[in-house]
């Protein structure tokens, strides 16, 4: 079966057979990081298209069609054009800070990349912790945002920025109390761990109405987080020209864009392995037989379709649904969504408590 | 030296500077930044020894929440450089030998302590692991966790009566 | 115990009253039916009847002292509330939530006055901390009331940053939270002594002892005078039982090294309180300094630190709170709270008057009062030490400039013509006042009234 832990178990044994441990490790890291900047890279260009594509089936148009065969290398011609675009620094901007932004929010994109489990034993960092580890450095993401809107010294930044703040520090706990939802049923925060719990069939599936509450509660939180419509009051461009990247241009405004989309990636990346299983085949219960055949799909495969699958879930949103006005936004989830959700996490607790999943 | 020393000396080092840039910057708004460097590196302090569920609280809490809250407040404010009080030099120099009298104080304290025969349990320790914190603290720290709560709460209604329109 | 659990679920009641009951009395009667309650039940269990068996740890203690203390607490705050709730809805929109949050403050004197370890005492003082920096903001058109709420706010949070600071550091020597662990500790190391004098500072700020009094008179004079009144003695007094819990059974042991600082801190605050508050023109501020005064007077019982100045600091504490808990709920109905506001209120409101005239007859010492017979209790206790004499000396005459300013209210009530305006009072308001006086002279005359639940 063909599967990305051969590769990796083959490499591991190669280097270790020439060289000594300490040197396995630091090549090994440098092969991780350079994979992750390959997967950054490749992802964006991907979900670029995609997004133009998903966007132009939805309102019944063709998209981008002229570079490549069916316009497919429209992004890696746009990626050529930014490469090549002066980046600019206004005059009055913190000139350190409104360089450092975005770094630091491509930073944290990578760092996010670290405990995602993509295939069977396929995963960077399984540390104990990974479901917070994942909260956490997702919250560094609103200091890049208020730092760049800040230091280009632009209202319409600023506005987009504060905004920003407000929203992705509100969203965070209801998606953290979605997540945590799957915590209390497997009592494990690791993520291998989670995705081992669902051998048996998927949380989504396993976990009846109370997990489904927390999925849906997951998702609305994630696409707020990531700043995408129907929230995107940080950028919203018919209001504030670009939010938070209105001064940024060239290679800069590349990374805050490819930021933005590894970000999307990311979210959908942990919601398919808390929910959807990860890398998890499509199992039901004990069915041996029906069991065996789902492990016949390599597991990469159901990691990246599930994982396609929601992304597609959330360009869905960003072309359906009108932007939310700012008041709206924040009622939708203090008066809305925190409080079902921790009504739901309550219910949760009780299911886990008496047993009552599958 | 190995990589647990080099670890030690960079994060102690980067804590310490960024502590003094909080104090020094003239702008506020880097003042918070590198507050949360420092949050940062003790964070890394933390995994060092073996308490990575307190390094990730200590990372979600403070540079993920509270931080962010100050950085939008001094950033709405927009406070700069010109809107910085003229403080008295006195003032500045009675706060600093203030100061400069704690510190020593500390020093000295620490000096004359036991601590520094002791070694750091590097690695090995486990009670910042989440299974043993979360064992303590509903068990033997149940009663003060629980009354906590209180706290919270009372936090939680005194901001709703400031805060809300009459 | 019962009282926490109880106080607690009551500040949630009180909550959701504000929600579900449209009348303001209702609200009212469910929180003074409600400190009956708690009254009660702590009086169930000074007797022995516990409701919860809750193991603590070995972190509290419900001992006599604490509980007899909690009593006086609850007591205060069931007159304060009979006196004073009508005014405390007037403050702002948030009635119920004053009481919700008076409530929480309660469960935070209940820590303090029984904690067992430092968690618990840090916990206690922050819960009761933060609802009073609400409470002094809560009038919120106020700017004077704004100021003084971020006064006390940042100043509480660095003396709470001091005290962690000093809860770290003698962690980090003794690795216990526990008083008990830390007063076996057999040498105590530079750390610890570190540790302690940070925990001296934070709680000499928490009492407002001088040199940390600085916030006291700003702060009280700006707060709402229904909520000065509850802060200058029910949160005075519950801070005083801490501090003295906290250096009697932490740091007993090492009262040699410390009782000279205490000593310097109590002539200090006798000092500055009283002489400042000779100079004052407003009553109200002058009360304010005469808290820090009176606080000059209930360090004495922790400078000597023995069972006189246990029984003394109960007895302190009930006249204290009772005299001013009396006055301010009188002056709370005046319109002019200066001298001159006084000027004459013998001819209109004789009641009113001579009642006030005995709660300043208290708090200045004089006999036959509640508080002569505590102030004498402190001196004993401060003599039975047999050290630094000249510290009594000083009191007592402090307490003789105290008479002055306290005396200046007399005067202006029985001696100076005017016409003093004031809001109408109801009956309950005087019958109630009638009672505290009353009470205040047999407390006087029969301490053992109160002492004897001490011991029995």
């Amino acid at each position: 079966m063909w599967s990305f832990s051969h590769i990796a178990n083959e490499m591991h044994e190669g280097l270790s057979a020439t060289f000594n441990p300490t040197m396995t490790l630091i090549i090994e890291m440098v092969i991780a990081g350079v994979a992750v900047i390959g997967l950054f890279a490749g992802l964006g260009l991907v979900l670029v298209i995609m997004e133009r594509k998903v966007s132009a089936w939805m309102q019944i148009r063709l998209g981008p069609n002229r570079v490549g065969p069916k316009g497919m290398l429209q992004s890696l011609a746009d990626t050529l054009k930014l490469i090549v675009k002066e980046g600019l620094t206004p005059n009055g901007a913190d000139k350190f800070l409104f360089n450092l932004a975005p770094f630091i929010a491509m930073i944290v994109a990578m760092l996010l990349m670290a405990p995602i489990a993509f295939a069977r034993d396929f995963q960077l960092w399984d540390l104990n912790i990974g479901v917070l580890y994942v909260s956490a450095v997702s919250s560094i993401m609103v200091i890049s945002i208020l730092m760049a809107g800040w230091a280009s010294n632009n209202k319409y930044s600023l506005m987009g920025a504060m905004r920003s703040g407000a929203q992705i520090v509100s969203y965070e706990l209801s998606a953290g109390l979605s997540i945590l939802a799957i915590v209390v049923l497997t009592g494990s925060l690791s993520l291998s761990d989670i995705i081992h719990s669902q051998a048996d069939g998927w949380w989504i599936f396993k976990g009846h109405i109370p997990v489904l509450i927390a999925f849906v509660t997951f998702i609305i939180a994630v696409t707020a987080e990531t700043n995408r419509a129907p929230f995107d009051l940080a950028e919203a461009e018919s209001e504030l020209t670009a939010g938070f990247h209105t001064e940024y241009s060239g290679m800069k405004f590349a990374l805050f864009f490819l930021a933005e989309y590894v970000n999307v990636f990311i979210v959908c990346a942990i919601g398919a392995t808390l929910f959807l299983g990860g890398w998890m085949p499509f199992h039901i219960g004990n069915w041996q037989g029906f069991n065996h055949v789902m492990d016949y799909i390599p597991s990469s495969l159901w990691f990246f379709g599930k994982t396609f699958f929601l992304i597609f879930v959330i360009m869905w949103f960003r072309w359906t649904f009108p932007r939310l006005r700012i008041d709206q936004l924040l009622n939708l989830e203090w008066k809305y969504l925190l409080p079902i959700s921790m009504f739901n996490l309550l219910l949760v607790t009780l299911m886990a408590i008496m047993g009552w999943h599958f | 030296m190995n990589v647990t020393q080099i670890l030690f000396w960079f994060l102690s080092v980067l804590a310490l500077f960024g502590a003094l840039m909080v104090v020094t910057s003239k702008n506020p708004v880097h003042s918070v930044l590198w507050l949360i460097a420092t949050f940062f590196s003790i964070s890394g302090h933390y995994i060092l020894l073996n308490a990575q569920f307190l390094a990730i609280v200590n990372i979600i809490v403070y540079a993920g929440a509270i931080m962010v809250l100050f950085l939008f407040v001094i950033m709405l404010m927009n406070l700069n450089k010109t809107t910085e009080p003229k403080k008295n030099r006195w003032l500045k120099l009675a706060g600093g030998v203030a100061g400069g009298c704690l510190l020593l104080v500390f020093i000295a304290a620490l000096k004359s302590s036991e601590i520094t025969q002791q070694t750091a349990e590097v690695k090995t320790g486990d009670i910042g692991l989440i299974k043993n914190l979360g064992r303590e603290l509903f068990s033997t720290y149940v009663v003060p966790f629980e009354i906590s709560s209180i706290l919270f709460l009372s936090a939680m209604v005194g901001a709703v009566v400031i805060g809300k329109k009459e | 115990m019962n009282a926490l659990i109880l106080s607690a679920v009551l500040g949630v009641i009180m909550m959701f009253s504000g929600v579900m009951l449209k009348q303001k009395s209702a609200v009212r009667n469910i929180a003074i039916t409600g400190l009956f309650l708690l009254l009660v039940v702590n009086i169930l269990e000074m007797s022995g009847m516990s409701f919860f068996r809750i193991n603590t740890a070995g972190m509290m203690h419900f001992d006599r002292f604490s509980l007899l203390f909690n009593c006086i607490v609850f007591f205060s705050t069931f007159v304060y509330l009979l006196l004073s709730a009508r005014d405390i809805e007037k403050t702002g929109n948030y009635y119920a939530e004053y009481f919700t949050l008076i409530f929480f403050i309660l469960c935070g004197v209940i820590l303090v006055s029984s904690f067992q370890s430092l968690l618990i005492l840090f916990l206690g003082i922050e819960i009761i901390s933060i609802p009073l920096y609400i409470l002094t903001g809560s009038d919120k058109k106020n700017l004077k009331s704004n100021e003084a709420s971020l006064k006390y706010f940042l100043l509480g949070a660095f003396s709470t940053g001091l005290m962690l600071m000093g809860i770290a550091l003698i962690y980090g020597s003794v690795g216990s939270f526990s008083t008990a662990q830390i007063n076996m500790t057999e040498k105590p190391g530079a750390l610890m002594i570190a540790g302690m004098i940070l925990l001296l500072f934070s709680m000499s700020f928490k009492v407002s002892a001088a040199p940390f009094h600085f916030w006291t008179p700003d702060v009280y004079d700006g707060a709402p005078t229904v909520f000065t009144s509850f802060m200058a003695t029910i949160v005075k007094v519950a801070a005083f039982i801490a501090f003295i819990r906290l250096f009697g059974e932490a740091f007993g042991n090492l009262q040699p090294q410390w009782q000279i600082w205490i000593a310097l801190i109590t002539a200090a605050t006798l000092f500055i309180g009283n002489i400042t508050a000779v100079f004052q023109q407003s009553v109200k501020r002058m009360l304010a300094y005469s808290s820090i005064a009176q606080a000059g007077f209930m360090l004495l019982s922790l400078y000597a630190m023995n069972a006189d100045a246990k029984e003394g600091l109960l007895l302190y504490s009930a006249a204290y709170s009772l005299a001013t808990i009396g006055i301010f709920a009188v002056l709370i109905k005046m319109n002019d709270y200066t001298f001159d506001g006084f000027n004459g209120l013998a001819k209109y409101q004789p009641l009113l008057a001579a009642t006030t005239t005995i709660f300043l007859l208290s708090l200045a010492g004089i006999p036959l009062t509640a508080g002569f017979i505590s102030k004498f209790y402190m001196l004993k206790a401060a003599v039975a030490t047999g050290r630094h004499l000249w510290l009594v000396i000083f009191a007592v005459l402090m307490a003789a400039v105290s008479v002055y300013y306290y005396f200046r209210v007399i005067q202006a009530m029985y001696f100076k013509e005017g016409q003093p305006g004031i809001i109408t009072t109801s009956p309950v308001f005087k019958y109630t006042l009638v009672v505290l006086a009353a009470l205040i002279i047999i407390l006087g005359i029969f301490p053992n009234l109160l002492l004897n639940w001490y011991y029995f």
